[in-house]
C-alpha cells in the first residue's frame, strides 16, 4: 500500500507538495490554519484533482480509477460533519458501505454486523437509533470515525479526527489509529497538538503557506526553531520525564515578530 | 434530546395504503351518477364482461382509468420530488424547478397546435418527453463548468429556461385558433379529463421503469445528504448520478405533463410532509411519497369534481389551492419551531 503525491499544486493553496507513505505510518499534517493541510488531504483522497503534479495509488494515477475503487480504497473523514444530518446513527453509519452494496443497493449480513461492533468500538452502542442530530460534537466526531471503519478501505485520510475529542477519547482514537497502521494500515491525518503528533505519529509534515516545508521523524522536525517560524509562538522542547516522548512549553504572551528576540534570550539565558 | 421522533415504517405504511384505498373508492364512487362502494367491483366487472349499462360503463370507461391516472401521476410527481430534492439537498426543489414541467408541456402544446397530436396516441407524450428531455439537457450543459456540476447554476438555469417555456407558451397560446386554445389551456390549467386506458398503460410503463430507477438510487441519496464531497468520498459517481437521476425524472415527469398538463406542488409537499415521519431514508421516503402523492391527487380531483357541482375544477387548480397555502403553514410551523428551540 502505498500513497505518493509528486510535485502537486492545488492553485496557489498548494504548491509542489511531493512525498512518498506507505502502510504501516501515522502520517502527521501539522501547520498553522490556511497551511494547506485539509487540501493535501483532499488530494490524496482523489476528491480534488491537482491543478499540476499527480498523486497514485499503488503507482496508479487516482484519477483513473472510478469513485467506488477509490472508497474500496480509501477512507475519509472531512473536519466537519453537518449538523443536521437527520439520519440515525446506524443509517449514517451504514452511509460508509456504500461502495460494498450489491447490484439492488443491499449490505450483506457480513456487512450489517460491522456498524455495531464498530458503534460498539467507540463507545457510541447506545446511540445506534439515535438522530445524528442530536449527539454532541465529539460523539459525531467519532460516528464520522465508525463510517470510516466499517468503510474497511486501507487507508486512512482523516481531517482534524480529534479536534472535538476530550482527553479520554483523543487518546483512544490516536492510540487505535496506530494499531491500525501496525496492522498495515496507511493513517494520514492532519492534527493542531504538537505533542500528541509527536507522540502518536511515525511521521510529521510541517506544511506552511500552502508548501512542505520538511518531513520525517516527529523529534526531527519538531525542532525549537521550526515551532517558532511556523507558528510563531516561541517554545521550549523537553523530554516528558514519565516516558520517551517530546514536550513543549509555550513562553506565554509572546507576538511573532518578538519571538526571534526571545529566542536569541534564551540562547544567552542557557 | 435524544429521542427518535420517527414513527415505524410499517405503521405509516399501514396508514398510507388506507389512505390510497379509501381516496381510490371515493373517486370511483362519487360523481354525477353516483355508484355505491358496494357495487364498483361488480360494476368493474360487469364492463369488463362487455356490459354496457350505465354503471358498468362510467365504472370502467370514465372513472378506472380517471383514477390510474391520478394515481400514478400523483405517486410519480410526489417520488420525483423527494428525488429532486436529494439531488439538490434543497427542500424546496420539485419537477417544476427543473424546467421539465414547463418544457414538457410546451412540447405537448407545440404538437397539439401543429396538429400532429391527431396522429396517434402516443405522440404527445413522446413530444412532452423529448421536449422536457431537451430542457433539461440544456439546463445541464447550462451548468456544468469543467465536469462540474454547479446545483445552484442548474436551479437558476431551470428558473430562467422554465419561464422561457412559459412565455413560449403564450405565444402560442395567443396565436392559437378557438378550438386549438381550449386544448391548450387545458395542459396550462393541469386536468385529468382526457384519462383513457391507454393513457394510463403508458404512465403505468414508464413509472414502473422511472420508479425502479428511483429504488435504486435510494442509497446515492442518502449519502448525497451529507454533501457532495462526502457522497464521492465513500463511493458515489457524482456527476453520472446527477445525469441518471435528471434523465429519469424528465422521463416520468414528460410523461405525466403529457398525460395531464402541468401539476404543481404534489411533489413539494409530499416528501416534505412524508420526511418527518417516515425518516429521511430513501428506501421509505420514496414508495412513502409514491403512495403519498397518488392519494393527494385522487382526493384533490374528488374535491374538484364534488366542491362546484356541476362544474368541475381541473385539478391542478385544486392542489395549487390547497398545496399553496398549507407549504406557506408547513414552512412558517418550521421556522417558528426551530426558534423556538
Amino acid at each position: 500500500m502505498e500513497l505518493q503525491v509528486a510535485d502537486a499544486d492545488y492553485g496557489t493553496i498548494l504548491q509542489q507538495a511531493s512525498g512518498t507513505w506507505q502502510g504501516g505510518q501515522v502520517v502527521g499534517l501539522l501547520g498553522p490554519n490556511g497551511a494547506g493541510k485539509s487540501t493535501l488531504l483532499r488530494l490524496l483522497a482523489g476528491l480534488w484533482r491537482p491543478s499540476h503534479g499527480r498523486v497514485t495509488l499503488n503507482g496508479q494515477d487516482l484519477r483513473n480509477l472510478t469513485s467506488r475503487q477509490r472508497a474500496l480504497q480509501i477512507a475519509y473523514l472531512p473536519q466537519e460533519l453537518p449538523e443536521d444530518i437527520a439520519y440515525t446513527v446506524k443509517e449514517f453509519v451504514e452511509m460508509g458501505m456504500y461502495a460494498k452494496r450489491g447490484l439492488w443497493g443491499g449490505l450483506s449480513a457480513t456487512h450489517r454486523r460491522l456498524v455495531p461492533e464498530a458503534l460498539d468500538s467507540l463507545n457510541l452502542g447506545r446511540y445506534m437509533n439515535t438522530p445524528m442530530a442530536s449527539l454532541s460534537g465529539g460523539e459525531r466526531q467519532r460516528a464520522g470515525l465508525a463510517r470510516c471503519l466499517v468503510q474497511g478501505s486501507p487507508i486512512f485520510l482523516l481531517d482534524e479526527p480529534t479536534a472535538n475529542l476530550d482527553l479520554y477519547h483523543q487518546l483512544d482514537i490516536l492510540n487505535r489509529l496506530g494499531t491500525f497502521a501496525r496492522e498495515g494500515y496507511l493513517v494520514v491525518l492532519a492534527i493542531h497538538d504538537l505533542e500528541m503528533a509527536a507522540r502518536f505519529c511515525t511521521t510529521l509534515v510541517l506544511l506552511a503557506n500552502g508548501k512542505i516545508l520538511v518531513q520525517g521523524e516527529p523529534s526531527k522536525v519538531l525542532t525549537e526553531q521550526r515551532v517558532v517560524e511556523v507558528f510563531g509562538v516561541p517554545v521550549r522542547r523537553f523530554r516528558d520525564p514519565y516516558g520517551d516522548f517530546i514536550r513543549f512549553s509555550f513562553l506565554q504572551g509572546e507576538l511573532k515578530s518578538q519571538a526571534s528576540a526571545v529566542i536569541r534570550r534564551l540562547e544567552e539565558w542557557v | 434530546m435524544r429521542v427518535n421522533s420517527r414513527v415505524g415504517s410499517f405503521p405509516v405504511f399501514f396508514v398510507l395504503c388506507g389512505l390510497l384505498l379509501v381516496a381510490l373508492t371515493l373517486e370511483v364512487s362519487l360523481g354525477p351518477i353516483g355508484i355505491s362502494p358496494g357495487k364498483i367491483i361488480s360494476a368493474t366487472l360487469a364492463y369488463f364482461q362487455g356490459s354496457r349499462g350505465a354503471d358498468a360503463v362510467v365504472m370502467g370507461a370514465i372513472r378506472w382509468p380517471r383514477a390510474l391516472v391520478a394515481a400514478l401521476v400523483g405517486g410519480s410527481l410526489a417520488a420525483t420530488g423527494a428525488v429532486l430534492q436529494a439531488i439538490f439537498r434543497n427542500p424546496m426543489a420539485d419537477p417544476g424547478i427543473i424546467g421539465v414541467s414547463s418544457g414538457g408541456s410546451l412540447g405537448a402544446v407545440a404538437v397539439i397546435q401543429l396538429g400532429w397530436s391527431q396522429a396517434g396516441i402516443w405522440v404527445t407524450p413522446v413530444a412532452a418527453f423529448l421536449t422536457g428531455l431537451l430542457t433539461v439537457w440544456v439546463i445541464y450543459r447550462l451548468a456544468t463548468v469543467q465536469g462540474r456540476t454547479a446545483l445552484y447554476a442548474l436551479l437558476l438555469a431551470g428558473v430562467a429556461l422554465g419561464s422561457l417555456a412559459s412565455a413560449l407558451m403564450s405565444l402560442l397560446l395567443s396565436l392559437a385558433p378557438l378550438e386549438t386554445m381550449q386544448q391548450i389551456l387545458f395542459w396550462l390549467m393541469g386536468g385529468l379529463d382526457d384519462s383513457s386506458w391507454p393513457v394510463a398503460g403508458i404512465l403505468a410503463g414508464v413509472t414502473l421503469v422511472g420508479g425502479g430507477f428511483y429504488f435504486w438510487l435510494a442509497p446515492a441519496l442518502d449519502v448525497l445528504s451529507l454533501g457532495e464531497e462526502q457522497a464521492e468520498g465513500v463511493g458515489v459517481s457524482l456527476q453520472r448520478m446527477k445525469q441518471l437521476a435528471l434523465f429519469a425524472s424528465a422521463m416520468v415527469v414528460g410523461t405525466c405533463v403529457s398525460a395531464t398538463g402541468v401539476i404543481g406542488f404534489v411533489g413539494l409537499i409530499v416528501p416534505h410532509l412524508l420526511r418527518h415521519w417516515v425518516g429521511p431514508s430513501h428506501r421509505r421516503l420514496l414508495p412513502a411519497s409514491a403512495l403519498g402523492g397518488a392519494s393527494l391527487l385522487l382526493l384533490a380531483d374528488v374535491v374538484g369534481r364534488m366542491a362546484l357541482q356541476p362544474v368541475e375544477i381541473n385539478v391542478g387548480i385544486v392542489t395549487s389551492c390547497l398545496g399553496a397555502p398549507f407549504f406557506l403553514y408547513l414552512l412558517r410551523r418550521r421556522t417558528t419551531g426551530t426558534q423556538g428551540g
